[in-house]
């Protein structure tokens, strides 16, 4: 691969770059899934190509392809500098990257089990006990369980001289009932909804969830959701699970904080931000409680990597610090606007993607409580668990989350059950009302790999370490 | 890497004959794309990209796997075909299973020129600067892309199906945004390239963005909406992920469940899904190979039933309406065509008629909050009006809404009579303008 990556830097320079990186992404993946009692899906599948990045005439061309002939490489170093050429049409001042030393590395990430020499057996025996285990109440029609397992090989290089390889694999699994009664679907998943939980390590990883032994559970929940109190109308004190909080920080601080965003480069797609450059440093972006950053370090988080696809080192940065705003999501473009250096926040999906501001693992730090003296510390409020519904608007103000369960909290204990809870509200006085965070051993890592963001879509794997909290005063039950 | 429909048919075709199982099926996506993206009234990010991918899927007994690669060396091919049989082997007998489906007559295109080989970077270059150049002469600030895809897609199987077909596409986005929040949207999606003007989009967007500027609270509750046909577009792309698929409608989650034949909507309300349908973009078989048909969904108000794929079908026991994707995946057959039938309105005239509602340009992140009644939450966003006494009266700032879809296409006021194709990624949609009674507005960004 090194030949290759040095023909597509040679074939961009004599083309006329004054800057170019290309990277060779190889990935394997294997997905099985069982629904119902029906194995549904085995399949695996590789992908192997190469993505040109170069800037010509002061603006960015970006050409990726599966070709890797000498040929197709060149060819495709030569389109790059063509789709720079002409970008220049409209630029006003030359794109400038800030400075970085070159790097000459190799990063693995953590795997005890390979997956990939898993049997198939093995795999599905997990998958069929878990399902057949949901199954056990009449009143569960669907039931699933999944797992899926990814491994990547990349190599980084720049006309700078780094030269960068890494390689990680990416586990995930998680089994879900689905109660259907009276016009209504209502969804119970484990550990996490949408495939489940989902981090950087091998098959050490999906034992661990021990799908098996948490169906009982997630199917009695599911069937009991049937008879549950419907989410009342309501301003009140509201405690979410730590999914939910990572999450919420996701999308109403995660997103919110990409300079990218911030900038207007994603306005006409995903859309921009309420924050702006200048905030930084002065903005209350929540309560005293809320500490935010930004670290892609955390091993066996799929946020995590040795560098970024820009081939900045992996680094952790405070984004909020005791609710005050005091960073964002950098690349090497962006980062000079706020006279700072790249985050290291720049990822691509896959070869076939130009690198854009991502992120990383973007966590809330845990506070000090205990989940059981919190509830005990409410005095009225619901509990809500697991996210089933999200939807924020294009600056990141407006949000509206449903959850699949909750609880009313009553005298500082849980009390009935409430089906589909929901609530809504605006990003900064939302996370003011924050009053309390749950403590370090509340805390874990949620993997979200379905992060969606840019022109081609690029699907992210990202992460959130969160751990349960506490908002006050917030509106429930949006009409349904 | 520039492949022809023949080269690209005849290498599903042999993936087909050389996966060792008792039958085999191989599908062939060519992809070549390239999207010129601006903001901030500058190009920012110019982008190409050459792909083919392989997806084998091996039959033994009732028992099936699949296996993909993007790699077409000998070695790489024989290990795709040993990687499903390998799957397949693993799989439980699956009663249902029908076997891979027969061939069908099909009238298929046969290719030639693609927009991509036209439509050069420069010439998207040129097309920006264009579209840029309306915002910037009023003091607005515009971002978008122009999008060109090219794919071929070809599929093959050892009952001797044995099609391949090209489509390409054209879409171009442009929001023009300016002080007082003012936001404005315009966008195109098509195979003609004639009918994209981007001077015209550009001042499109940028005069809807004039308009905007100032937009200012409105209390929430319910509302008469005249929807623009991309908002109109998102709720008939939730109706077909949630509800016209048969394995939704198998399972029980669909709101069709007990409810075929009967009327359930509006009697106006007509859908259909149809690749083969004037205006729209489409491959004319699904990823089985089977022929796309022209499907009712909602005829007249009364629900006709769902979309199906060879498995469905048999499970169903309905006709098989060739709507497969790609095997294996969690969806089921989908349908990636839908028109609403166009009514007899203009907007204008929708609007005339409107004592006070609210005019939606295009909505934005919208979610489910429960599948079956498909009730749906999201926010308006660039270019939302409160509509008084027959009039755009002023602009309102974006809107959150929590509405059922079933519920608000109960009380249609009017549907337009032009259609505009929307979509883009995997889906378009043949959508008319809607003039709805009843609309939940139940927030808005402060």
């Amino acid at each position: 691969m090194n030949a290759l990556i040095a023909d597509a830097l040679d074939a961009a320079t004599l083309a006329g770059a004054t800057y170019a990186d290309a990277r060779i992404v190889e990935t394997r993946h294997e997905r099985l899934s069982v629904r119902t009692g029906h194995v549904e899906g085995i399949e695996s599948g590789e992908s192997l190509g190469i993505g040109i990045r170069t800037i010509a005439s002061g603006a960015w061309g970006f050409a990726a392809t599966s070709d890797l002939s000498a040929d197709g490489i060149r060819a495709a170093a030569r389109q790059a500098v063509a789709l720079s050429r002409a970008a220049a049409i409209t630029a006003r001042t030359p794109v400038t990257l800030a400075p970085l030393e070159s790097f000459t590395d190799t990063w693995t990430g953590p795997c005890e089990i390979d997956p990939f020499t898993v049997s198939t057996d093995d795999k599905l025996a997990v998958l069929l006990l878990a399902d057949d285990v949901l199954r056990t109440d009449q009143r569960i029609h669907v039931t699933s369980a999944s797992m899926g397992f990814i491994g990547v090989h990349k190599v980084f290089g720049s006309t700078e001289g780094s030269h960068i390889e890494q390689s990680y694999i990416e586990s995930q699994a998680g089994i879900a009932a689905f109660a259907i009664g009276d016009g209504e679907m209502l969804p119970r998943s484990y550990p996490s909804n949408l495939g489940g939980q989902a981090v950087q390590g091998g098959w050490e990883t999906i034992r661990a969830l021990d799908l098996p032994g948490n169906a009982p559970r997630i199917a009695d929940q599911a069937a009991a959701l049937l008879s549950a109190a419907p989410c009342p109308h309501d301003m009140t004190t509201v405690i979410i699970d730590s999914s939910q909080v990572a999450l919420q920080v996701h999308e109403s601080i995660g997103h919110p904080t990409e300079l990218d965003r911030i900038l207007g480069d994603e306005a006409a797609f995903a859309g921009t931000s309420w924050v702006g450059v200048l905030d930084l440093g002065t903005l209350r972006y929540g309560s005293d409680h809320v500490t935010v950053t930004t670290d892609a370090t955390i091993p066996g988080s799929i946020g995590s990597f040795g560098y970024d696809d820009e081939g900045v080192p992996a680094q952790r940065d405070h984004i909020v610090t005791n609710g005050i705003l005091t960073g964002l999501q950098t690349s090497r473009e962006s980062a000079p606007t706020l006279g700072r250096t790249s985050n290291g926040c720049m990822r691509a999906d896959g070869w076939q993607r130009q690198p854009l501001i991502r992120m990383t693992t973007m966590s809330l730090e845990p506070g000090e409580w205990s989940f059981d003296d919190l509830i005990a510390d409410t005095e009225d409020g619901i509990y809500m668990e697991t996210n089933n519904s999200w939807s924020i608007d294009d600056r990141r103000l407006n949000f509206q989350f449903g959850c699949e369960i909750g609880w009313e909290i009553k005298g500082g204990k849980l009390g009935r059950m409430i089906k589909s809870p929901n609530y809504t509200g605006i990003t900064p006085e939302f996370w003011a009302s924050c009053d309390a965070v749950c403590d370090r051993d509340h805390w874990q890592v949620w993997g979200i790999p379905n992060c969606g963001k840019g022109e081609p879509m690029q699907v992210a794997h990202v992460a959130h370490g969160a751990a349960p909290a506490r908002f006050r005063d917030v509106r429930v039950g949006v009409t349904r | 890497m520039s492949h022809t429909i023949d080269a690209v048919r005849a290498i599903a075709q042999r993936a087909a004959r050389v996966t060792p199982a008792d039958a085999a099926e191989a599908i062939v996506v060519a992809s070549r794309s390239a999207l010129t993206r601006f903001a901030g009234n500058r190009i920012h990010q110019n982008v190409a990209e050459n792909d083919m991918e392989l997806s084998v899927r091996a039959v033994l007994g009732t028992r099936t796997g699949v296996a993909s690669t993007n790699r077409f060396d000998d070695d790489s091919l024989t290990r795709c075909a040993a990687a499903a049989v390998d799957a397949a082997r693993h799989a439980p007998q699956d009663p249902v299973f029908p076997g891979l489906p027969e061939p069908h007559p099909l009238s298929l295109p046969s290719g030639g020129s693609t927009l991509l080989g036209t439509y050069s970077e420069q010439t998207r270059a040129e097309a920006a600067h264009a579209i840029i150049g309306q915002s910037e002469a009023r003091g607005l600030v515009a971002a978008g892309g122009i999008a060109v895809n090219d794919q071929i897609v070809a599929v093959a199987n050892s009952s001797g199906v044995l099609v391949a077909m090209q489509t390409d596409s054209l879409r171009a986005t442009v929001l023009s945004t300016g002080e007082a929040q003012a936001s404005g949207w315009a966008s195109y999606y098509g195979r003609d390239t004639g009918g994209f003007l981007p001077s015209q989009l550009g001042s499109q967007a940028a005069m809807l963005a004039e308009r905007s500027a100032g937009a200012g609270a409105l209390d929430p509750g319910t509302y008469t909406v005249v929807l623009a046909p991309e908002a109109v577009a998102d709720i008939l792309d939730f109706l077909g992920y949630l509800g016209f698929g048969a394995k939704a409608f198998s399972e029980g989650s669909s709101f069709l469940v007990g409810k075929v034949g009967t009327r359930a909507l509006d009697s106006r309300v007509t859908i259909y899904d149809d690749a083969l349908s004037p205006g729209t973009i489409g491959i004319r078989f699904d990823y089985e190979g089977q022929p796309r048909r022209r499907t009712p969904l909602v005829e007249g108000g009364v629900f006709a039933g769902p979309v199906t794929d060879s498995y469905f079908a048999t499970k169903l026991e309905l006709d098989n309406t060739g709507h497969a994707l790609p095997a294996p995946n969690p969806y089921g057959p989908l349908p990636l065509n839908l028109e609403m039938n166009a009514g007899d309105t203009t907007v204008e005239d929708m609007i005339a008629s409107v004592d006070r509602g609210v005019y939606v340009t295009r909505f934005h992140y919208v979610n489910v909050e429960d599948p079956m009644k498909v009730v749906l939450t999201g926010m308006t966003r660039d270019g939302t009006f409160l509509i008084e006494n027959g009039k755009l009266a002023r602009p309102v700032r974006n809107l959150r809404f929590t509405q059922s879809a079933l519920v608000a296409l109960s009380h249609v006021g009017a549907i337009g009579a032009k259609r505009q194709l929307c979509g883009g990624e995997g889906s378009a949609m043949l959508a008319p303008a809607l003039l709805l009674e009843r609309w939940d507005f139940t927030g808005q960004t402060g």
